[in-house]
């Protein structure tokens, strides 16, 4: 069987999740003996239209992108979104709640006229996304677990349970015992409980779980001490495409 | 069995020396009002008052992701993976060791569970008598403030710096031998850990049931379809965390791993719960409990009904963990099972 030839692209976004690919090193060149690859610019040079397998990193931003997302879609067999970007439109969101001419002066300038955009959105607004490797940024070994999952014929596992599940495995002390918030209790786990586990909160990066019951979220949440504005602005981070945004 | 009376002084020296072969774990505080337990080390300061271990000791025995077996996907070989570290768990209260004993009589009967079994053979239980009770639980109302049996020694704390301690078995007595110099409890010792246990027993009753423990399961019986599992469900966030802190609770779910090679690979088992959406999910996408009202009615059964119908103990043992857990406020035994009481109180 001929490996299958795989592409990555990019649209609005940091490239921070090919760079997580690009980290796994000397573990990425045992993966890629599996395939092909015809274009990852920061890992080889040239470019090829000819791939089975299209990874897509960013959000759609732009009326012009929809065109070229298309064609990625029309040339590609699968095409996976990669990063909170692509899967659920992620931080560039934020956009989507102040007054387009606010944004695109703040990132045009004089000449914010030149450049039409319209509200950020994920890639599943646009075409049909077959998978999705989430998380802000992904998490390297899960890239490599889909990954091998879809040379295996395999539909690829994702966690459909949310953060919780993780913070109990880890051991971690509950953000909401310690009298504060965490989007952990509506969040597709598989991160193993990163940013908790740090020190932190979940901020939603991998998007809402299959089934998130968000009225009772929004009730756990608005507990004393804790303003609905904090509330609002940890659900529009990076759930600003998802129902959960207020 | 024999009673030994163990002053503070001589744990450094004996801690030391356990902990030479085996894994030693000891409760410390994590922060205010949180404890657990931990790996010793010397110079640790042990938290004797501490009300409950923040996770449950299943933990050691039944580790929340754990290597199955190893497989060759192109000679279509397997071998099985067993760990059983030595490993002293020091001071588990005894709601926790009976929650251990439920789980030995579960995973060691019809099939043994070989994982479990294996850690379960390498572990040594030392029981150590509450000082404190957390606010959530209700052990004493339950049948489970006291146990007989389930653990290699029982330490009781009867003064600022002395301890009884029980042998409950030849290899805790072995190891309490260590160093040497063991002094049988005095009569007086043994009242003062007598008093001790009556006295945080008493403690304990604050939060009750409010009938006799053993009618959970012909309570239960009678509220298949009590509107109480609709009215606190719909709070439910089906995170999972009121199963995965339990105590009693084991359901895995298994999954498979291959190199990076797509040569061998490893399958594994990792904690599941029956309040995730997924849990009941079959073949075909098919969910048999697919609301969370079914998941929510189906764990307090599991541990009212269906553990006791098995093996005649409840299979909640009031630890409180879930209680705790559970952001939406909706876990709660207690509160359940009194509230059902309450609403069949005209059949009663």
């Amino acid at each position: 069987m001929a490996k299958p030839k795989i592409a990555f692209f990019d649209f609005a976004g940091c490239e921070g999740d090919q760079l997580q690919i690009a980290n796994l090193e000397e573990r990425l060149l045992d993966i890629l003996g599996h395939v092909e690859v015809v274009s990852f610019r920061e890992v080889v040079t040239g470019h090829s239209d000819d791939y089975d397998v299209a990874f897509v990193e960013g959000s759609i931003t732009r009326p012009g992108d929809e065109e070229r997302l298309k064609e990625i879609r029309k040339n590609a067999k699968i095409l996976v979104a990669l990063g909170a970007c692509a899967a659920i439109g992620g931080i560039n969101c934020l956009k989507n709640f102040q007054a387009e001419n606010v944004y695109r002066e703040e990132v045009y300038g004089a000449h914010a006229r030149w450049y039409p955009t319209y509200a950020a959105r994920p890639l599943k607004s646009v075409v049909k996304v077959d998978a999705e490797v989430p998380g802000c940024p992904i998490d390297g070994a899960e890239f490599a677990r889909i990954t091998k999952d879809l040379l295996l014929g395999r539909t690829p596992w994702v966690p459909d349970f949310p953060v919780c599940v993780e913070c109990k495995q880890a051991g971690n002390v509950c953000r909401y015992e310690m009298g504060r918030m965490c989007l952990g209790i509506i969040t597709r786990a598989g991160c193993g409980a990163a940013c908790v586990s740090q020190g932190a909160h979940c901020w939603g990066c991998r998007g809402l779980v299959p089934g998130a019951n968000l009225d009772a979220a929004r009730i756990v949440m608005d507990r004393p001490g804790t303003s609905r504005k904090a509330v609002q602005d940890l659900l529009r981070f990076f759930l600003g495409d998802t129902g959960a945004a207020l | 069995m024999t009673t030994y009376t163990v002053y503070k002084e001589q744990l450094p020296e004996l801690f030391g020396k356990w902990s030479e072969e085996y894994s030693l774990y000891v409760p410390a505080k994590l922060r205010e009002g949180f404890y657990d337990l931990v790996a010793w080390k010397p110079g640790l300061e042990i938290a004797w008052d501490f009300d409950v271990a923040y996770n449950s000791p299943k933990r050691f025995l039944f580790p929340p992701r754990e290597a199955l077996i190893t497989f060759d996907r192109r000679t279509c070989e397997a071998k099985p993976v067993f760990e059983a570290p030595p490993q002293i768990l020091f001071g588990v209260h005894p709601y926790d060791v009976k929650a251990i004993n439920q789980l030995d009589q579960l995973l060691e009967g019809g099939a043994p569970d070989q994982n479990y079994v294996r850690r379960r053979e390498a572990t040594v239980i030392m029981a150590y008598e509450p000082l404190t009770v957390s606010s959530t639980a209700f052990w004493a109302s339950v049948g489970a403030g006291t146990v007989a049996h389930g653990f290699d020694l029982y330490w009781t704390k009867i003064g600022p710096a002395a301890f009884t301690v029980e042998v409950g078995s030849a290899k805790g007595e072995e190891l309490l031998s260590l160093c040497g110099g063991l002094v049988p409890a005095t009569a007086g010792d043994k009242e003062g850990a007598r008093r001790a246990r009556a006295r945080v027993q008493f403690r304990a009753r604050k939060n009750s049931l409010r009938y006799n423990w053993e009618e959970t399961p012909r309570l239960l019986a009678k509220c298949w379809d009590s509107p109480l599992w609709r009215r606190y469900s719909q709070m439910c966030l089906a995170c999972g965390s009121c199963n995965l802190v339990c105590p009693t609770c084991y359901c895995f779910d298994i999954r498979d791993e291959v190199d990076d090679q797509l040569g061998e690979g490893v399958r594994y088992r990792e904690w599941d719960g029956c309040m995730l959406e997924g849990f009941a999910k079959v073949a075909g996408n098919h969910n048999f409990r697919p609301k969370a009202q079914d998941r929510y009615r189906h764990r307090y059964f599991r541990k009212g009904k269906y553990i006791y119908d098995k093996i005649g103990e409840l299979g909640c043992v009031g630890c409180g963990r879930c209680v705790r857990a559970c952001t939406a406020g909706i876990a709660n035994p207690l509160k359940v099972f009194n509230e059902l009481w309450e609403e069949t109180a005209h059949e009663h």
